[in-house]
């Protein structure tokens, strides 16, 4: 059932071709233009903390790589409020289908897609030009944390759709966390203040696809390095808190009244 | 000229109406403001620039954020959905100049907005230590430089505001190349990274760009990195290139405004 919706909003999307194109091209725009000015900084500074250019590029290239992807398909909790304000989660809530199920359905954009790729393109650039021994286990890690970036970024969505139960509209602040982090993760997380590193490892753990399992691939780092490569097991744990303030919200949800 | 002022008024007064947005959008900058800092001094602490230090870095960027909502590109409330959904044909029928009425509208949405929203985010900056707060200024006569600055500043990015409106009638969307238009303009007014952070020749191409005298400019003369010679000559490029941009956005304009066709409905 799935995939009669995907194929009914990627149809509808080809409704609008040139509509489709621009939108492609500003937001491949937006990444290139953000991706230039990592590169034209670290031709100015070479490194910042022990990372070097290659290195911020990886974590660069995965973060482009995963919330876009999560964008494409977890739309519909991004732009909840929009379904608490025009009454459609009441009709939702009484169809017989899961109301995550639903709000999967409900939006899907494809052309966020081709930013995936270009997150991807990063991403197999940085590792071509990094110098490190693959083992089976560090691909196995670096899989687990792009798994991981997925799982936790859907997690911040979840948690700011259920904040609208009780604010109704979309709270900005939320989108600090949402798009704030996206940009936080274009270096490894550690560079930052202590204070930020912190919040960003044990309250929300982007630290588990970014600094943590890159620490083990790249072999830095004085953490014990078996912790770093279970750190993207550890940041999925993430989902049960977060799933069950979604259902604690939606049982204490008295429709918007429209 | 009287209407223009009270489009102007109107829009100013509309916008001092969104209090919780503006806490939303100061705790926002504050977010954002810190992050930035943070990043940089790691930059920094790794490598040198030539002449331009920490704390400076940290005044530019709290400045950044405090004025954010007079440098971001947008258009007047409404335009897009005017456009795309073809009630501008309307303001076709006032007996105003479509450009001025948009433009008054613009520069008074986006000083509401800025004056929400920058008395905070500067009196936090003034509070924090010199490191990663908000210096004083290095001279009065920086200080009133600066405010010419961010006059000037405030038009020009209403200015480019109204090519985006152009691009938005040609292409009845917002999100595609109004949306580049605004990008392009982050990047060389120093929102992405601040400019004396860039190497000296790239620098030195944008200054002679219309778009660095929405921020980058003032700032850096608010925290003594162009001394007020050098700022007066960059300030008379910057109102050159203000005029020039006005006088793109009305060509623009009236040429869309002809070509346009009330599709009826």
């Amino acid at each position: 059932m799935y995939g009669k919706f995907v194929k009914i909003h990627f149809k509808s999307m080809l409704q609008y071709k040139s509509n489709t194109f621009l939108l492609i091209a500003s937001s491949l725009f937006t990444s290139v233009a953000e991706f230039l000015s990592v590169y034209v900084l670290f031709s100015s500074f070479k490194t910042i903390g022990n990372w070097t250019f290659y290195e911020a590029a990886l974590t660069f290239g995965m973060i482009t790589a995963i919330f876009p992807f999560v964008e494409c398909f977890a739309r519909g909790y991004d732009e909840f409020s929009k379904h608490v304000v025009g009454g459609d989660l009441d009709r939702m809530m009484v169809r017989p289908i899961n109301i995550y199920k639903q709000l999967f359905f409900s939006e899907v954009e494809f052309f966020k897609l081709p930013k995936v790729l270009l997150g991807v393109g990063i991403t197999i650039f940085s590792i071509a030009n990094l110098k490190v021994v693959w083992t089976f286990a560090k691909v196995m890690v670096l899989l687990a944390s792009v798994a991981c970036g997925c799982v936790i970024i859907f997690c911040v969505m979840l948690v700011g759709a259920a904040f609208c139960f009780f604010t109704i509209d979309n709270l900005e602040f939320v989108n600090v966390i949402t798009n704030g982090g996206r940009e936080l993760c274009y270096y490894p997380i550690n560079v930052y203040n202590k204070w930020i590193t912190r919040f960003f490892t044990f309250v929300i753990p982007f630290a588990c696809f970014n600094y943590l399992p890159l620490s083990y691939i790249l072999g830095y780092g004085n953490l014990p390095m078996w912790l770093c490569a279970i750190s993207p097991l550890l940041g999925m744990l993430f989902l049960i808190p977060c799933v069950l303030f979604f259902n604690w919200s939606l049982k204490h949800y008295q429709s918007s009244g429209t | 000229m009287k209407s223009y002022f009270a489009l102007f008024k109107m829009t100013f007064k509309g916008e001092l109406q969104y209090r919780a947005k503006a806490i939303s959008g100061i705790i926002t900058q504050l977010f954002w403001g810190a992050m930035y800092i943070s990043l940089y001094t790691a930059f920094m602490n790794s490598g040198t620039v030539n002449g331009f230090t920490i704390p400076q870095m940290a005044s530019y960027i709290w400045l950044g954020q405090a004025f954010f909502a007079m440098k971001y590109v947008n258009m007047p409330k409404g335009a897009a959905k005017e456009i795309v959904g073809g009630n501008v044909c309307y303001k076709f029928t006032r007996p105003i100049n479509l450009y001025s009425q948009w433009y008054a509208e613009l520069v008074g949405q986006k000083l509401s907005a800025t004056l929400l929203r920058f008395a905070p985010i500067i009196v936090l900056g003034f509070v924090l230590p010199a490191s990663f707060g908000l210096m004083l200024p290095v001279g009065v006569g920086e200080f009133f430089l600066f405010l010419f600055g961010l006059v000037l500043g405030l038009l020009m990015s209403s200015a480019i505001g109204m090519i985006a409106v152009y691009l938005t009638f040609r292409t009845l969307s917002q999100r595609g190349m109004a949306q580049i238009l605004g990008t392009i303009t982050s990047l060389l007014c120093g929102s992405f990274v601040p400019l004396p952070l860039l190497p000296q020749n790239l620098q030195k191409v944008i200054s002679y760009m219309p778009f660095r005298v929405i921020g980058d400019l003032p700032f850096r003369i608010y925290i003594g990195n162009i001394s007020v010679s050098e700022g007066l000559v960059q300030m008379a490029i910057g109102t050159a290139w203000f005029v020039v941009v006005v006088v793109i956005g009305v060509l623009l304009l009236k040429l869309s405004q002809r070509k346009t066709e009330i599709q009826g409905g």
